[in-house]
C-alpha cells in the first residue's frame, strides 16, 4: 500500500524526496501519508478498544460473574472510553481531513506540513504513554487508570487513585492533545489560506466546511482540557488543592472544566462525519445536497451552541433549578440544527437515482441510527428525564447510537467511498455488504436493549449486577450483539487487507463524483494535481466540466 | 479578480494565540472562583506587593512597545535598529522575569507555596504558566536577535518576525489581565 | 422472606408523586420522539424504494433546495421543543420540590462503598436499608465521606449526586408500601457496583415499630457462642471500625452493626443476609465484594461461628 500511495517522483524537486521503505513514512511531511498514518493508528486502537469492550461484555453476560475482577473491569472501561474517543474517533476524522482537505480545495499540501507530522507523532507518543500504564503494576497488567474517561475528582485525586494510572492518563492525553490541536490549527489555516482560485467559502465541499468548524472547536476547547489536566496533575504531584474538597478545593469545578471541553468534543467527533455523509449521499443520489447553505450554517450554529450546553452533563449535581433550566433550553436549542440536517440529507434522496453501494448503505444506516441517538439525546435535555436516566445504561445506549451509529457509520461510509482514491483499488462491494449488514444487526442488538436496561435501573460502570428479573437476558442479548459486531469488524479488516492487494483497479473517479479530489489520479501523486487544478466556478467542479451546458450556476439561475 | 489569501503564518499564530487564550481563561476563572470564596490562610491582599510588581509589569508592557519598534525597523530593512530594539525587548522581558523570581522567592520563604491553600495553588499556577510563556517568548526573541546580529535576518516579506511579535503582545495582554485580577483587585474590593 | 431479587426498579413504575411526575413526562416525551422516528423512517424507506436505481429510472432532478420548506422544517421542531420545555419546567418543580427552610429528616452519608443513614430526629443510625413511613415526605440531606456518589431509587425519586463539599437536599416519599431498590449511580471506585441500597416503605404503625426496635439496645446474649462472639468482636478488631450501641464499639469507619440481623441484605446488596452468607462474608469478604474495604481477618472457622452467633443477636 505504501508503494501505491507514493507515486514515482523521479525528477521532481520539492522538499520531500520520495524514498521507498518504512523510513519515508516516519520522516514524511506529506499530508496524504500523514493522513494514512492517522488512519492506521486509529484502526489499531479501534481493534484494541474493541477487544476491551468484548471483555466487558463477557463479564456482564451473567450476573455476579467472576471473569474480570472489579479493578480489572474498571481499568478496562476507562481505557475503552478514553481510547475510542482520543485514539480512534478523533484521529480517524483528522486522518481523513488531512488526506482530503488539501485535495478538495485544490492545494498542494496543508499550511504547515512539518507541524502536521509533529502532531501525528505526538499523538502516537501520547497513546503509547496511556497504554504504558497497564504495565506499571507488573505482569498482572493492573496499573491503568480506573476512574472513567472523565476522571471525576476527588476519585481521580491521589488519595483515592494512588497508583500512577491517572498520571499516565493525564500525560497521555496531553500528548494526544498536541496532535489534535496542531491538526485543528493546520486545517483552519489550510482552508482559509490555500484555496485554489475560484474556491470561495460558498463553494467549499461540505466536508471542508465541517472540518473548518471542527477546527475552531478544537482550537477553543482542547486548551480547556489541557488546563484541567494540568490542574489535576498539580493536585496529584504537587499537593495543589484545585479539586480536593477536604482542603477547600472544588470537585464541581473539575466537572465544569471537563465538560466545557467534553461537550464540544462530542461535536468535534460528529461534525466531520456529517461532512462525509454530505459528500456521499448526493453522489449516490446523483444530485446535489439539498440546502447546502442550511447544512453549512447549521454546522456553524452547532459549534457556537456547543460551548453553551456543558452542564447538561451535570443535571444530577444539584446546581439548582435555574441553572438546570438554562442548560436544558440551550441543549434543546442545539437539537434543532443537528436534527434539521437529517431532513436535508433525506430530501437529497428524493427525485434522485439511488445507487446502493456499501458507502451509501452505511450513509443510510447513519441517517437512521443517528436519528435514534439524537432523539434519545433530546430526552436527556428534558431535565427530569435526565434525573432518572443519566449514569444508567440508557445514556450508554444514547452515546453509542450517536458515536457508533452516527460517527462510525459515517466513517465507514467515508472509507468505502474514499478507499479507491487513497489506494487506487476498490474495496469488495460483496464483502462490504456483508460487513454492513453484520454491523447493522450487531450494533442494534448490542445497544437497543441497553435503553431498556437503563429504564430498569441498571447503573453504568458496574462490573456486575444482582440477578434481578430480566437483567441477565437483556445483558446476554447485548453481549451476543457485541460478538456479532466484532465479527463484522473482522470482515471489514479482511476486506481492507485483501482489497489492498488485489482489489479492482479504481481509476480516477469510480463513483462519478464531482469534487476536486476526483480530478486527480488514484492515488494522487505527491504534488496532488500534476496537470493543474480544474477551474472552479461552482460547488461541483467536475459536474460543471462534464455538463458545460448545465453547470450548477446555470441550473441555479434557472431555478430562481 | 483574484483576492490575495490571508498570510498563513499570521493565521496559524493567531489560532495558536486563540488556543492559549482558552488555556489562560480557565486558569483565570479558577483563580477568580476560589478568590471570591471565603478562605483561610495567606491571601492576595496580605501576601502580594502590587507596587513592586507594577514596576516589573511596566517593564513588560514597555517591551511590547520596543518589539513594535523593532518590527517597524525590520520592515524598513534597518538591521542595526532591529538589533537594538530586540535587545531592549529581551532586556525588559528579562527584568520582568527576574522580578517574578524575586517575588516567588519571597513568597516561598514566607511559607506561601503551591499546597498551602487555594490562594497558593491558583496564584502559582496562573503566574507560573504566564512566566513559562514569557520564557518561551524570550527564547524566540533571543533567536531573532541572534539571527539579526549574525546577518541572517529573514526576508522582509517573511512573517516569522510578525509571528513572534504577535505572540509577545499576547503574553503582555495576558499579564495585563492577570495583574488586574490578582494584584489590583484586592486593592479595590 | 420474599427473595430480594424478584422486584425491579423500573422507572416507569413510580411509587411516589415525584417519580410519577417524572414518569409522566418520560412517557409523553417517548411518544413524541417515537413519532418523529417513525416519520423519519417512513421518509427514508419511501425514498429508498421509490428512487432506487433500476432500468428505466428517470434522471435525477438537479435541485438545490427550497428555502421555504427548510424554514418550515426548522420552525416546527422549535415550536415542539418550546412546548417540551414548558413541560420540563413544570415537571422539575413537581419532581424535585424546593427544600425551603425545612431542616432535614434523614442524613444520608455516602461512603466507599456503603450507605450511612442517620435519622436526625430520633437518633437512630442504619446502614444500606432505609425505612420510611408511607405517605410522608421526608427531607434528605446528602453528604459524602469521600468521593462523589449518587443516590438513585428510580421508583421514588430523581437521582441526586452526593458531592463532597457540596451537600445536596432532596425529598423522599412513597405512596404504597413496598421494597424499592436503589443503587449508587456515580462511579466511585472498586466496588461501585455493590453500593446498592433498599428503601422499605411501611405503614406508619409498622414504621414506628421498626424505629422503636432500632432505638433499642440489643438484649443480652443468650448463648455461650454468642458471648464468645461478642468478646471476639472486640479482640479481633471489629470494634476498630464498627459501632454496636451498648458495647464499647463506637467507630464509624464501617457500617453501624447494632441491628445487623434485622436487615435483608449484606454488604450493601452484595448478598442476602443469612447466617450462611454472613459466615462466608466473615471468612473472606472477597467472595461477595472483592477489594472492598472490609479486610480478610484470617478468622478460624470456630471464630466465624461464634461471631455469627453474636451478630445474629443484633436484631
Amino acid at each position: 500500500m505504501k508503494d501505491a500511495a507514493i507515486s514515482d517522483a523521479g525528477g521532481l524537486s520539492f522538499e520531500q524526496e520520495a524514498r521507498e521503505g518504512w523510513l519515508s513514512w516516519v520522516a514524511s511531511v506529506d499530508h496524504k501519508q500523514i493522513g494514512i498514518l492517522y488512519l492506521w493508528s486509529s484502526t489499531i486502537f479501534f481493534v484494541v478498544a474493541g477487544v476491551l469492550a468484548l471483555l466487558m461484555r463477557i463479564q456482564l453476560a451473567r450476573p455476579e460473574n467472576h471473569f474480570l475482577s472489579p479493578t480489572m473491569y474498571n481499568q478496562i472501561f476507562t481505557m475503552h472510553g478514553t481510547t475510542m474517543i482520543f485514539l480512534v474517533v478523533v484521529p480517524a476524522l483528522i486522518g481523513f481531513a488531512n488526506y482530503l482537505v488539501p485535495l478538495m480545495i485544490g492545494a498542494r499540501d496543508v499550511a504547515f506540513p512539518r507541524l502536521n507530522a509533529l502532531g501525528f507523532w505526538a499523538q502516537a507518543f501520547g497513546g503509547v504513554m496511556l497504554y504504558f500504564s497497564f504495565a506499571t503494576a507488573g505482569l498482572n497488567l493492573g496499573g491503568a487508570p480506573a476512574v472513567g474517561w472523565f476522571a471525576y475528582a476527588p476519585l481521580s485525586e491521589a488519595a483515592y487513585s494512588y497508583g500512577p494510572g491517572v498520571d499516565y492518563w493525564i500525560i497521555g492525553l496531553l500528548g494526544i492533545g498536541v496532535g489534535t490541536l496542531t491538526a485543528g490549527i493546520n486545517l483552519i489555516a489550510t482552508i482559509v489560506c490555500l484555496r485554489t482560485e475560484g474556491m470561495t467559502f460558498g463553494r467549499l465541499p461540505l466536508f471542508v466546511w465541517m472540518t473548518l468548524v471542527t477546527g475552531f472547536l478544537i482550537v477553543l476547547v482542547i486548551p480547556v482540557l489541557n488546563a484541567g489536566l494540568v490542574m489535576l496533575l498539580f493536585d496529584r504531584m504537587l499537593n495543589a488543592n484545585f479539586f480536593r474538597p477536604s482542603t477547600g478545593g472544588s470537585a464541581v469545578l473539575w466537572q465544569h472544566v471537563f465538560w466545557t471541553f467534553g461537550h464540544p468534543e462530542v461535536y468535534i467527533m460528529v461534525l466531520p462525519a456529517f461532512g462525509m455523509i454530505s459528500e456521499v449521499v448526493p453522489v449516490f443520489s446523483g444530485k446535489p445536497i439539498y440546502g447546502y447553505e442550511f447544512v453549512a450554517a447549521s454546522g456553524v450554529a452547532i459549534a457556537f451552541l456547543s460551548l453553551a450546553v456543558w452542564a447538561h452533563h451535570m443535571f444530577a449535581v444539584g446546581l439548582g433549578h435555574p441553572a438546570d433550566l438554562f442548560f436544558a433550553i440551550s441543549s434543546m436549542a442545539i437539537a434543532v440544527p443537528t436534527g434539521v440536517k437529517i431532513f436535508n440529507w433525506t430530501a437529497t434522496l428524493y427525485h434522485g437515482r439511488l445507487r446502493f453501494t456499501t458507502s451509501m448503505l452505511f450513509a443510510l444506516g447513519f441517517l437512521a441510527m443517528f436519528t435514534i441517538g439524537g432523539l434519545s439525546g433530546v430526552a436527556f435535555a428534558a431535565v427530569p428525564i435526565d434525573w432518572q436516566l443519566t449514569d444508567s445504561y440508557f445514556v450508554v445506549a444514547h452515546f453509542h447510537y450517536v458515536l457508533f451509529g452516527g460517527t462510525a457509520f459515517g466513517v465507514f461510509a467515508g472509507v468505502y467511498y474514499w478507499f479507491p482514491k487513497i489506494t487506487g483499488r476498490m474495496l469488495s462491494e460483496r464483502t462490504g455488504r456483508l460487513h454492513f449488514w453484520l454491523t447493522f444487526i450487531g450494533f442494534n442488538l448490542t445497544f437497543m436493549i441497553q435503553h431498556v436496561l437503563g429504564m430498569y435501573g441498571m447503573p453504568r460502570r458496574v462490573f456486575t449486577y444482582p440477578p434481578l428479573p430480566g437483567w441477565e437476558t437483556m445483558n446476554m442479548i447485548s453481549t451476543i450483539g457485541a460478538f456479532v459486531l466484532a465479527f463484522a469488524v473482522l470482515v471489514f479488516l479482511v476486506n481492507v487487507m485483501v482489497s489492498l492487494r488485489s482489489g479492482e483497479v479504481a481509476g480516477d473517479n469510480p463513483w462519478n463524483a464531482w469534487t476536486l479530489e476526483w480530478a486527480s489520479t488514484s492515488p494522487p501523486p505527491p504534488e496532488n494535481f500534476p496537470n493543474g487544478v480544474p477551474p472552479v466556478r461552482g460547488r461541483r467542479p467536475l459536474w460543471d466540466l462534464a455538463h458545460p451546458d448545465r453547470t450548477d450556476e446555470t441550473l441555479m439561475r434557472l431555478a430562481e | 479578480m483574484k483576492h490575495p489569501m490571508p498570510d498563513k503564518t499570521k493565521v496559524g499564530v493567531g489560532l495558536f494565540i486563540l488556543s492559549e487564550a482558552g488555556f489562560f481563561a480557565v486558569l483565570v476563572i479558577s483563580y477568580i472562583y476560589f478568590y471570591v470564596l471565603p478562605s483561610h490562610g495567606p491571601g492576595a491582599a496580605s501576601s502580594l506587593n502590587a507596587v513592586r510588581t507594577l514596576f516589573f509589569s511596566i517593564c513588560l508592557f514597555l517591551s511590547s512597545a520596543t518589539i513594535h519598534m523593532a518590527g517597524r525597523s525590520f520592515r524598513l530593512g534597518r538591521s542595526n535598529a532591529v538589533s537594538t530594539w530586540l535587545a531592549l525587548t529581551v532586556l525588559l522581558g528579562g527584568v520582568f522575569i527576574t522580578g517574578q523570581a524575586v517575588e516567588y522567592r519571597g513568597l516561598l520563604v514566607r511559607g506561601v507555596t503551591f499546597s498551602t491553600n487555594l490562594f497558593g495553588t491558583t496564584f502559582f499556577t496562573l503566574t507560573g504558566f504566564h512566566g513559562l510563556h514569557v520564557l518561551v517568548g524570550l527564547c524566540a526573541l533571543g533567536t531573532l536577535l541572534g539571527a539579526t546580529i549574525s546577518g541572517r535576518l529573514p526576508n522582509i516579506n517573511s512573517s516569522g518576525f510578525e509571528a513572534v511579535s504577535m505572540y509577545w503582545h499576547f503574553v503582555d495582554a495576558v499579564w495585563a489581565v492577570i495583574f488586574s485580577v490578582v494584584y489590583l483587585w484586592p486593592l479595590i474590593g | 422472606m420474599p427473595s430480594p431479587y424478584d422486584t425491579n426498579a423500573f422507572t416507569l413504575s413510580p411509587a411516589s408523586p415525584q417519580a410519577a411526575a417524572i414518569s409522566q413526562l418520560f412517557v409523553g416525551t417517548l411518544i413524541f420522539l417515537a413519532a418523529i422516528l417513525v416519520l423519519v423512517g417512513i421518509l427514508i424507506i419511501f425514498a429508498v424504494v421509490r428512487y432506487r436505481d433500476r432500468p428505466g429510472a428517470p434522471e435525477p432532478i438537479q435541485s438545490f433546495g427550497w428555502r421555504k420548506l427548510e424554514i418550515i422544517w426548522t420552525a416546527v421542531p422549535i415550536l415542539c421543543l418550546v412546548v417540551l420545555t414548558v413541560c420540563v419546567a413544570w415537571t422539575m418543580h413537581v419532581g424535585d420540590p424546593p427544600a425551603l427552610e425545612k431542616s432535614p429528616d434523614l442524613r444520608i452519608v455516602g461512603h466507599q462503598w456503603w450507605w450511612e443513614i442517620d435519622y436526625l430526629k430520633s437518633g437512630a443510625v442504619a446502614a444500606n436499608e432505609i425505612h420510611i413511613p408511607i405517605g410522608r415526605r421526608l427531607l434528605l440531606e446528602l453528604r459524602s465521606a469521600d468521593v462523589i456518589h449518587d443516590f438513585w431509587v428510580p421508583q421514588l425519586a430523581r437521582k441526586m449526586d452526593i458531592v463532597p463539599g457540596h451537600p445536596n437536599r432532596m425529598w423522599l416519599e412513597a405512596n404504597t408500601p413496598g421494597v424499592y431498590l436503589g443503587a449508587c449511580a456515580e462511579f466511585c471506585g472498586n466496588e461501585h457496583a455493590w453500593m446498592r441500597f433498599q428503601v422499605i416503605a411501611q405503614p406508619t404503625e409498622q414504621f414506628d415499630a421498626w424505629l422503636r426496635d432500632q432505638l433499642t439496645i440489643p438484649s443480652k446474649l443468650n448463648s455461650s457462642d454468642a458471648q464468645r462472639g461478642g468478646q471476639l468482636f472486640v479482640d479481633r478488631t471489629c470494634a476498630n471500625c464498627h459501632t454496636v450501641t451498648g458495647t464499647p464499639a463506637n467507630q464509624r469507619i464501617g457500617p453501624d452493626l447494632t441491628h445487623l440481623a434485622s436487615r435483608r441484605m449484606l454488604a450493601a446488596g452484595a448478598a442476602e443476609n443469612t447466617p450462611e452468607n454472613l459466615a462466608i462474608w466473615l471468612h473472606d469478604p472477597n467472595t461477595f465484594k472483592p477489594d472492598s474495604n472490609m479486610p480478610n481477618l484470617q478468622l478460624s472457622t470456630d471464630d466465624v461461628h461464634d461471631l455469627v452467633a453474636y451478630l445474629e443477636t443484633l436484631k
